[in-house]
């Protein structure tokens, strides 16, 4: 099965389940969860049921290409669901089946991970499922956002989908999974780890990013104020993805690492309360049942 | 005729998503003792016992009663002599007559007797109470309800006898079906009876009870390292946790690749076990065997594929390894030194390179303090002090902060530092718990104490001194870590100076230096009282050297130890006993115990020989103990024990005559001078009698 088809699949079995299959978003991300669907779809009542692939940035996981686990830029693929299905589990092995990873065949393992996202204030409760020892999948149940308690909980469900197609290929490198096509995830991936992390470790400007990094805070600031979270969201995820190079680049201390993330916190606190707001109906509509 | 009672087992299995380990035990210990509190005195029952997996918390009770006990309630009603209507209404309220109500006291009480209610309706009130009685160390929601538990609730199995006992909790239905191992099981088993749960369980690969799945993993981590020579490396922690990670444990052997084996044994082992949980295998003698063993939860066909992954996952974590130990490797420890600036130690004391500054002080300080008695290589305690913080900027150690001072160690070989300072380095954090060693050589003892003493004076200094059980900066291991230090390594080292001068190096005004010493020298002592009690010396004995013992330890201990071994003498206690009489004279009388008296002027016989006694025994003792010999000092001193008796017997200390007794004050201040050279017996309780 090659690199594509896993997401081709994982989106026909998602959909199969009722989710709206969403595409990427158009900024540079740390994770999947930083997508709109998940962010904004975790914080109100409404249902939620999205799947979609995301590529993410992780500047300091850069390995210039040579090893061949891990990765500065990768894919995530991305499952959200409010509220939660009942046997979530065990329609999570049936996807894996649909991949052709049969969990009779593998050590299949539920390891404790919570997940705690300090920039957005966001926390939830879970695993990281191990198929043979590699973590395969990021399964949370999403508990609080912008530090407030969530109500109805979400589900989310993130897959590993190099490490996956490593194990369906069997292939030891990243760099050797056949991609679809007639190329390697190598063909298309290499010459940009390589250049990605020299610019993570060594290129970046560290001036250029700083200054960024404080005008779309202010940004932000300035866009709630008009009371359109969405274009303010866009700051935060800028300002996140800002933040994650200086880091990957030593600019930050350890000190000013936190406040740094107190910052792009404060931000992503205003804009789910105006999110929030502007979607939750003013007047409870009659109970209906 | 007694009828024939018929007795029923219960059963409850909880069956969630998976726990983690640790959440279990504690669990499984509520789930028992809650258990048996909800049904004593509600309804007769036999054993309790519970047995549990990630995803099972399972209870029994065995010999349930089929009826709940019988009770009386009693309500309180209004007065005696109370209007008609109020006592009819009362009366009422509780299905009575007026006239059945009982007077006491001037009130009128209600007395209702109920039959007890019916096994399945009390064990299903239980359930719902049971669960929500349960502790987690963390809580989660997952549905509508907001049932707040560990994780989300799958299903759960209640039977009593053959009869289900119906609960609702968090919208999951009470029922028989048992629910096995989540991949390979089957259809879940419909129970009939409790009598069948474990082997319905067992059938579905899951063994349910902890200690039996225990023993099945060590035999079985046992014959998979038989091939290999080697062991699975009996880490308790590792093995606790497997048992509660796997519900059917199966270890998969895998090899290490020789081009790994270069790497720290110490970084290698960690990263088996800290991030994929698996067993290093390894000699008897705890060196690395090129092997692991991975415990894989279900069966044991078709393993290699299982091993295959093990092996390319350890090799990628493995890879990443040397990819940190590369990039460390680059540049030397003492290259790193200046980002130490940008590492904060405590906010209201500085950065880590403020930190290492004074623990290169302190370390210089004690060098040169130890320089007559007990020398020490102080060009190598300086290089190893500069050193000992600097891996805490490498990747490694950012990675695995278990292998802080560790790793410094490695790099500070490779850079070429020498053994000596390189060990330092490696051992600066030791020793690492209670029972592991301390520093090998002198000079690592040296660096490491320098360090314990500015972590000390520094939370001291800043205000972070632990209180109750609260000891965050774990203060009361980095003093215990001081005390085993100087012990171990025989360090004549004067503490309490040590104390003071690390408080003086503190980046942080201290209003009263004396009285904060002074304080962090009792927490310090605390330390050793308690590391001596555990070494089964008494709580008064240990009292009784207290002064000046922190001036020079391992002296403190040998007076420990000789008054130990002459206290089960048999004059000892009446001893104590006249020396304590001799001290409360001293401190009613109000006269410091510098006094000496002079021969001439005393009076009696027995203040003679008191006297006479007293200059040979302590002129003896004197020369016992500057050789070191504290018991048989202590011996000497003992021996003037029946002129002390003989004294206190014929003589009267506070006479008319001023001058005589002056000399008669000075005489007991002289004998209680000479006992202090070992211990302070007014300290010492005496033994109860017989």
């Amino acid at each position: 099965m090659t690199f594509q088809e896993i997401v081709l699949e994982l989106q026909n079995f998602w959909s199969k389940q009722g989710c709206a299959i969403v595409q990427p978003y158009d900024l540079e991300k740390g994770a999947g969860t930083f997508n709109p669907a998940t962010f904004f779809g975790a914080l109100t009542a409404a249902p939620a049921r999205f799947a979609y692939i995301e590529p993410c940035r992780r500047p300091t996981d850069g390995r210039y290409g040579e090893n061949p686990n891990r990765l500065g830029k990768y894919y995530q693929f991305q499952v959200i669901m409010k509220p939660v299905p009942a046997g979530i589990t065990d329609t999570y092995q049936k996807s894996l089946k649909a991949i052709g990873l049969d969990p009779k065949k593998h050590d299949l393992r539920w390891i404790e991970d919570d997940w705690e996202s300090p920039t957005l204030g966001a926390s939830g409760v879970g695993w990281e499922v191990w198929l043979d020892g590699m973590e395969i999948t990021q399964f949370t149940y999403f508990q609080q956002m912008g530090s407030m308690p969530l109500s109805p909980v979400s589900v989310e469900l993130t897959y590993g989908l190099e490490r996956i197609a490593m194990y369906l290929q069997n292939k030891n490198s990243v760099y050797d999974l056949d991609y679809g096509g007639g190329l390697t995830y190598g063909d298309l991936h290499k010459p940009q780890e390589r250049e990605l992390s020299r610019y993570s470790f060594e290129t970046a400007d560290v001036a250029l990013l700083s200054r960024h990094f404080n005008e779309w805070e202010a940004e932000g600031v300035r866009l709630a104020g008009f009371g359109d979270p969405i274009p303010a969201y866009d700051c935060v995820v800028r300002a996140s993805h800002l933040f994650n190079t200086l880091e990957a680049r030593g600019a930050i201390s350890v000190t000013e690492r936190a406040h740094y993330i107190g910052r792009i916190r404060n931000l992503a606190r205003k804009v789910m309360e105006l999110y929030i707001e502007k979607n939750t109906p003013k007047e409870p509509a009659v109970a209906s049942k | 005729m007694a009828k024939k009672i018929k007795l029923n087992e219960f059963l409850l299995d909880i069956h969630t998503e998976p726990f983690p380990a640790r959440f279990v035990p504690p669990a499984l210990d509520q789930l028992k003792l809650n258990a048996a509190k909800w049904l004593a005195g509600k309804i007769d029952h036999g054993d309790i016992a519970v047995a549990g997996t990630l995803r099972h918390l399972i209870l029994t009770v065995k010999d349930v009663a089929a009826k709940g006990n019988d009770k009386t309630e009693r309500f309180k009603g209004p007065k005696v002599g109370a209007p008609a209507p109020a006592l009819e209404g009362f009366a009422r309220k509780y299905g009575l007559e007026p006239a059945a109500l009982i007077p006491e006291g001037g009130i009128l009480y209600a007395e209702v007797h109920s039959k007890g209610e019916s096994a399945s309706v009390l064990f299903s009130a239980m359930i719902p109470e049971l669960m929500k009685s349960l502790q987690f160390p963390k809580f989660m929601t997952w549905e509508e309800s907001g049932f707040k538990f560990g994780r989300p609730l799958r299903a759960i199995t209640a039977l009593l006898g053959d009869k289900i006992v119906a609960v609702t909790v968090a919208g999951v239905k009470s029922g028989r079906s048992v629910h096995g191992h989540p991949v390979l099981a089957k259809q879940p088993v419909s129970l009939k009876d409790p009598s069948k749960h474990a082997a319905a369980l067992r059938q579905s690969l899951v063994i349910a009870d902890p200690e039996e799945r225990r023993q099945y993993l060590l035999k079985a981590l046992e014959q998979a390292t038989k091939s290999t020579g080697g062991m699975a490396e009996p880490d308790e922690q590792l093995i606790d946790e497997t048992v509660f990670m796997v519900e059917h444990p199966v270890p998969v052997l895998g090899k290490l690749r020789d081009a790994h084996m270069v790497l720290p044994a110490e970084l290698l082992k960690l990263v088996m076990k800290k991030q994929l949980k698996f067993f290093p295998v390894v000699t008897k003698d705890g060196l690395l065997h090129p092997y692991f063993i991975g415990v894989r939860d279900g069966l044991s066909s078709g393993n290699e594929l299982v091993r295959e992954g093990y092996q390319r996952v350890l090799e990628a974590r493995f890879n990443d390894a040397a990819f940190f130990v590369g990039r460390d490797s680059a540049s030397t420890l003492e290259s790193k030194l200046p980002l130490l600036e940008r590492v904060t130690y405590q906010k209201a004391l500085g950065s880590m390179s403020q930190k290492a500054a004074r623990v290169e002080s302190l370390a210089a300080w004690i060098g040169e303090r130890l320089r007559q008695t007990a020398p020490v290589d102080e060009p190598a305690v300086m290089r190893a002090a500069k050193l000992v913080y600097a891996d805490l900027v490498t990747d490694v150690v950012k990675e695995f902060p278990e292998l802080q001072g560790h790793m410094g160690g490695v790099y500070a070989r490779k850079d070429g530092e020498g053994e000596k300072v390189s060990l330092a380095v490696e051992q600066f954090y030791y020793p690492v718990a209670a029972k592991s060693p301390a520093p090998a050589t002198a000079e690592g003892a040296v660096v490491s104490l320098a360090g314990k003493l500015d972590s000390l004076a520094g939370c001291f200094a800043a205000g972070m001194i632990p209180t109750g059980s609260a000891d965050p900066y774990a203060l009361r291991r980095q003093a215990l870590g001081l005390i085993r230090i100087v012990l171990e390594k025989q360090l004549p080292l004067d503490l309490d100076s040590a104390i003071a001068r690390a408080i003086s190096l503190q980046p942080v005004a201290v209003p009263e230096p004396a009285k904060l010493a002074a304080q962090l020298s009792d927490f310090v002592w605390g330390r050793a009282q308690s590391l001596f009690e555990e070494m089964n010396y008494a709580v008064d004995e240990v009292r009784s050297i207290r002064a000046g013992a922190l001036t020079n330890l391992p002296n403190a201990f040998q007076r420990l130890a000789a008054l130990h071994s002459v206290r089960s003498d048999p004059a000892f206690d009446s001893l104590a006993a006249a020396f304590k009489r001799a001290s409360n004279i001293l401190k009613q009388a109000k006269v410091d115990d510098g006094l000496s008296p002079e021969r001439a002027l005393l009076r009696d016989q027995a203040d003679y020989d008191l006297y006479d006694a007293l200059v040979a025994a302590e002129g003896a003792a004197n020369d016992r103990i500057v050789r070191g010999d504290f018991e048989g000092g202590l011996k000497t001193l003992v021996s003037v024990k029946p002129h002390l008796d003989a004294f206190f017997d014929t003589v009267m200390v506070m006479v008319e005559d001023e001058a005589l007794k002056r000399q008669r004050l000075a005489l007991l201040s002289k004998l209680v001078r000479a006992f202090r050279l070992v211990a302070d017996l007014s300290e010492i309780q005496a033994a109860a009698s017989a």
